[in-house]
């Protein structure tokens, strides 16, 4: 039982989206009454319990937690944003909208509940006014991140790559230590046909975090694109034989890193090498 | 990621006879002071042999100390980085959207316990 609990802590921290684990490990402790022995935590147990829940499905565990936080806390906006997304879960998209609403109309600063709201224009398949409502709580919450690249993913969607680079960028202002923002932005760079710098990003993914296997395939497709259109007359462009030198580079490293005993499956290990041969 | 170093048996040893030293170089204190006190003598200080085991025993502690430290972690941001997944990296907790198949797929699954 303390393993579960710290499991499920652990997840809390890491933010990852793994609504299986935390059902299969939170459902016991909801049901056998255990998660009251953990004081505090138990509340954001059932939090992430009712949210898990609901991604898989499982709407009577999920309206058993949001019960239980309603009589603990009574009239909180975060609870009451539990429930929001339990009708938005099951389709009651026009109820959920309605009680977003009232917490922001009681407290118009509520950052969770604007949140929702983008989140369910985009359910209800209205994708611009999604983009228009993140860009006026952006607009407000400029140093969100997490609202940045939630922007960037709504204008993938919509194949605005250019709208949707510059809110990397704006990301990679506020986080410029994670190695996978760099590596969207460079992917997103490279989308566009922007290959200079997209090598140049994909070069600070694996600077950032040495090997890193996407970071170098991208080195590898920029450097040889490049080195297979026309020199660039550009000072700043990088001259060629930097190219070839990163090319061999890359090349070097994918070989080593597929070849490392372990490291992966025999096919996959033909493949990438017949890939990179063919580059 | 931990690797286990051998503990090093050098060093735990220097590092108890450095205790030994500090404890005897209190106890001698203390006897000298008792005496003192016995002797009614109005003498101020320690003696020096008492000083010199003291000052000894420090030295021997920072030798084994550093004997026994385990090898030191990576400070930068960036290795700790490297460890975590894309999934982590990447999450969103508060832009959760529901209308996926996993609602559909996972409805009626028995999800068997693999711990």
């Amino acid at each position: 039982m303390v393993n579960a609990a710290k499991v499920l802590q652990d997840l809390r921290a890491s933010a990852e989206r793994k609504p299986d684990v935390v059902v299969r490990l939170g459902k016991p402790l909801i049901d056998s009454g255990a998660v009251l022995k953990l004081d505090a935590d138990a509340w954001l147990v059932y939090e992430q319990v009712a949210i898990a829940a609901l991604d898989m499905g499982d709407d009577g565990l999920a309206l058993k937690c949001i019960q239980a936080l309603e009589t603990r806390f009574p009239g909180s906006p975060r609870v009451r944003r539990l429930q929001g997304m339990q009708l938005e879960a099951v389709g009651k998209l026009a109820e959920a909208g309605q009680i977003y609403k009232a917490i922001l109309e009681e407290d118009e600063t509520n950052v969770l509940a604007s949140k929702r709201q983008v989140m369910l224009l985009r359910t209800m398949g209205l994708p611009s006014e999604a983009i228009a409502a993140l860009v006026k709580y952006l607009d407000v919450n400029y140093t969100d991140f997490e609202g940045w690249l939630q922007l960037a993913d709504l204008y993938l969607d919509e194949l605005m790559y250019a709208q949707a680079a510059f809110c990397m960028e704006e990301v990679l202002m506020l986080q410029p230590q994670n190695h996978i923002f760099h590596l969207k932005y460079a992917e997103i760079l490279y989308t566009q046909d922007n290959i200079q710098l997209a090598l140049k990003q994909f070069c600070r993914v694996v600077e950032l975090c040495g090997d890193h296997v996407r970071g170098l395939y991208g080195i590898k497709m920029c450097a040889s694109r490049l080195l297979k259109a026309a020199p660039s007359k550009d000072a700043a462009a990088t001259s060629q034989e930097d190219l070839e030198a990163m090319d061999l580079l890359a090349t070097e490293r994918l070989i080593a890193l597929y070849g490392a005993p372990g490291a992966a499956a025999e096919s996959s290990k033909i493949a990438a090498t017949k890939w990179i041969e063919t580059q | 990621m931990a690797v286990q170093q051998a503990p090093n048996h050098f060093g735990r040893l220097v590092c108890l006879v450095a205790f030994f030293l500090f404890f005897h170089s209190g106890y001698s204190t203390f006897e000298h002071l008792s005496y003192l006190k016995a002797v009614d003598g109005h003498e101020s200080g320690l003696p020096l042999d008492i000083t010199i085991e003291l000052l000894t025993s420090v030295a021997l502690f920072g030798l084994g100390i550093v004997l026994v430290a385990d090898d030191f972690k990576e400070i930068l941001m960036e290795t700790e980085m490297a460890k975590q997944s894309i999934e982590s990296l990447d999450a969103r907790p508060s832009f959760y959207a529901f209308n996926h198949r996993g609602r559909a797929v996972f409805k009626n699954v028995i999800l068997k316990d693999e711990m």
